[in-house]
């Protein structure tokens, strides 16, 4: 069998075992695969972040609506790995004027599609649901921007909001460091991001070490497959959805278990309504955006889930 | 007495990193007052409108020293600031 890079135990293995065994021999199933993708993805993600030319985005992000959608989908994967840059991202481009949509679009695509969940997904589960779970993430992202801004809240927002756009020129002359002060700040990033993500990361793993033990497999037959499934898994995604890449694992689990393709998918996009998030927005934009774009983005999981799982024959 | 001021760009609250980058200012401010320099540091918000406006969009944590961005979306070191406040004061004299 060829090397795993996802943990290898299957709900079976874990009969006979006492309690406390169950989050110990599935940890250590985790790590002894695990542990190299886990480092991959965190140091990707340190490197990129230090070296996309923050400056030069923010320019392009300031200056007013025109490109402002292709922007914000192509940027916020590369720039929000750090769950605490993003709600000012959202608020900076809301205020530099380029308007509800592209900040909407922004705000979604960051959590759905980042680097980090996009290349643990594809590494855990397969390169294919990663691939559609960015395809997924940007009609969605998209959608709920586009809505948004034709909305009479959302435009209430954008009027609110609107001022010339800001004439950075002078005001921003970023100092670049040296190529090794880069190469080490990029990886103390990624040693932050992993302080930060890791142990609720651990945490996760338990609870889906429990999961996997003890749920019986008919429970999720019956419940996470065909049209119910999906419905389920995006309605649970979403509450459950923490900033910690455990909806991966847990994913897995369940999938192991016998849940849908279609279902995983729902389940893996349910995160942009995530609480804590929504929050934090609606002090900048009102309850009624939030509201909307949780709408549009629980429709859009449903919608590619059953579409996908359509495709593919696994619903 | 030369002023130089630094000011600390992220969100309010602040986020981890960017208490950590204004531990480092801070540090320097200290440091540079035997010098003759005064560091003065303050904490702009990166939500808020005039910040935004004068600055555009940025990634926290930002450091500006006298009212121009010099570092996004990083943790700068302690010689850095140096550097870069006492920069800024030659290009006064």
């Amino acid at each position: 069998m060829a090397y795993s890079l996802a943990p290898t135990m299957k709900p079976a293995d874990f009969h006979g075992l006492a309690v406390w065994e169950i989050p110990l021999a599935y940890l250590a199933d985790y790590f002894s695969h695990g542990w190299i993708c886990l480092l991959f993805a965190f140091t990707v993600a340190g490197i990129i972040y230090e070296f996309v030319p923050k400056d030069v985005v923010m320019k392009y992000m300031s200056s007013g609506r025109a490109s402002g959608y292709a922007l914000a989908l192509i940027i916020a994967p590369f720039l929000t790995v750090c769950s605490c840059t993003m709600v000012p991202l959202f608020a900076g481009v809301l205020y530099a004027g380029s308007g509800i949509g592209p900040a909407i679009t922004f705000l979604l695509m960051a959590p759905a599609a980042n680097i980090l969940s996009i290349l643990l997904t594809g590494e855990m589960i397969s390169w294919e649901v990663a691939g559609v779970r960015i395809l997924a993430s940007v009609a969605v992202a998209l959608t709920a921007g586009i809505i948004i801004s034709k909305t009479p809240w959302g435009k209430a927002i954008e009027r609110e909001h609107q001022q010339n756009s800001a004439d950075t020129r002078g005001t921003v002359e970023i100092v670049k460091p040296p190529l090794d002060e880069r190469l080490t700040a990029s990886l103390k990033f990624a040693a932050y991001l992993a302080k930060q993500i890791l142990p609720y990361f651990l945490l996760g793993l338990v609870a889906v070490s429990y999961v996997e033990a003890y749920l019986p497999e008919d429970i999720v037959g019956t419940y996470l497959t065909g049209v119910t499934g999906i419905l389920l898994a995006s309605i649970i995604g979403g509450p459950l959805y923490t900033p910690t890449l455990v909806e991966i694992v847990l994913g897995r689990g369940l999938l192991e278990l016998g849940m849908s393709k279609g279902a995983l998918l729902s389940w893996l996009m349910g995160q942009p309504y995530d609480v804590a998030n929504a929050l934090a927005v609606s002090r900048i934009a009102k309850w009624k955006v939030v509201l909307t774009y949780m709408l549009i983005a629980w429709a859009g999981s449903v919608f590619f889930g059953l579409l996908y799982g359509a495709l593919i024959g696994s619903l | 007495m030369n002023e130089v001021k630094v000011e600390v760009i992220g969100p309010d609250p602040p986020c981890a990193r960017c208490q950590a980058a204004r531990k480092v200012a801070e540090k320097v401010a200290e440091k540079l007052k035997a010098s003759g320099i005064n560091v003065t540091v303050a904490k702009a918000n990166a939500m808020s409108k005039d910040v935004v406006s004068k600055y555009g969009v940025l990634v926290s944590p930002a450091v500006a020293i006298n009212g121009v961005v010099k570092i996004m979306g990083r943790i700068p070191g302690e010689a850095e600031i140096e550097k870069l406040v006492k920069d800024a004061v030659e290009k006064r004299v």
